[in-house]
């Protein structure tokens, strides 16, 4: 992980000498350990029927507010946020429980810093919540399955790409 | 903030702009919004929800949001701040009688934390009617000049006729893409 080069403009005045141990490159190696194994948790969570559960009692709850008219209610907006809330803990919860340490603001962070980087079908789903047209999409699917206008193709169409 | 907000940011690409369309019903927000969409123009009701629609301009993506104006639903404006790069108030220039309660309801906004970097275009609307006040009046009575915390301008135009909409439109994507740019 070290790269010599780092040392090599005026920052050996800094006492480091050869044999020493870089700091700032242990912490970030173990960041990376830490950033990589949260998102593999993230992709259990996904795939946790659990979670699909979680989503069917909420479109359960709500697909009877749902209209297919051009205009939105401004109630979808409430529950957009609820969804996102909920999904954002449930999340959270199964991170903090699998990872000891875990940190979500230390996280975040990274993501920050790797903004360029996120990609895969990881991110690809994660993105999708917090797209308020997918989520509209998702209920009035929902809606024309409860009405039988459609067939019941397992109400888990937006998780079973993973 | 949470995950699910930190990675709605990072998604938001460079030339992807969320525009955020508020001001007092009536004032021609969803006649704007339809406008710039080429829908007909003549069937439009008052508007008790939202309308989100994706405009495609001069190479950009623009994700414009038009939320209820009246009273009751302006509680309810705060659901949309999130994330939002350029906020556009709509005026209807030839209500004189709702002008200070127009003023009022700008100022409240520009004091919202989550609008803190957010671009603001105020169209002066209406501008085919003949009792219209002209933008430069409007302005004045919006005390415009002393907003000192946000980027604005003031567009004088007309929904019906179409006039000037382009001109704000291009005026609020060059603030945005400037201000977005000089970030990285
Ligand atoms: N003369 C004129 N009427 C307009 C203009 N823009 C909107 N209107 C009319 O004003 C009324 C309210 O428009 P609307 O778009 O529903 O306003 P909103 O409540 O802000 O969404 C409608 O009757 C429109 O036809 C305009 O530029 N000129
Ligand atoms: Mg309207």
């Amino acid at each position: 992980m070290t790269s010599p080069q780092r040392y090599s403009k005026g920052l050996e005045n800094l006492c480091i000498e050869d044999g020493d141990v870089d700091p700032i490159n242990i912490i970030s190696g173990q960041e990376s350990n830490m950033f990589d194994e949260a998102i593999g948790h993230i992709e259990d969570v996904l795939m946790d029927p659990k979670f699909q559960d979680l989503q069917k009692s909420f479109l359960e709850k709500y697909w009877n507010e749902f209209e297919d008219s051009e205009e939105n209610k401004l109630v979808y907006m409430e529950i957009f946020k609820e969804y996102t809330d909920v999904v954002e803990k449930f999340i959270e919860n199964h991170l903090i429980l699998s990872m000891k340490d875990f940190c979500m603001e230390s996280f975040t962070s990274q993501l920050q810093e790797r903004k360029d980087e996120l990609e895969g079908e990881v991110f690809e789903i994660l993105f999708t919540f917090t797209d308020f047209l997918v989520f509209k999409e998702m209920f009035l699917d929902y809606k024309a399955v409860k009405e039988g206008r459609v067939e019941d193709l397992g109400l888990n169409i937006h998780v079973t790409s993973v | 903030m949470g995950l699910l907000t930190v990675l709605k940011k990072l998604k938001q690409k460079e030339k992807e702009m969320r525009i955020l369309m508020l001001g007092l019903d009536n004032a021609g927000k969803t006649t704007i919004l339809k406008r710039f969409n080429g829908e007909d123009i003549d069937t439009i009701s008052p508007t008790l929800g939202f309308n989100i629609i994706t405009l495609e301009h001069r190479g950009f993506k623009l994700n414009v949001w038009d939320v209820g104006g009246q009273k009751s639903l302006r509680s309810y404006w705060r659901n949309y701040f999130e994330c939002t790069d350029g906020l556009i108030w709509v005026v209807d220039s030839a209500d004189k009688r709702r002008l200070l309660d127009c003023k009022k309801e700008l100022h409240q906004l520009l004091d919202e934390e989550r609008l803190a970097g957010a671009t603001l275009l105020v169209f002066a609307n209406k501008q085919d009617l003949a009792g219209a006040l002209s933008f430069e009046e409007i302005r004045d009575v919006l005390d415009l000049t002393s907003i000192k915390t946000h980027h604005w301008q003031i567009v004088g135009c007309s929904a019906v006729t179409g006039s000037h909409l382009l001109e704000g439109i291009d005026w609020l994507i060059d603030d945005i893409s400037a201000r977005i740019f000089s970030l990285d």
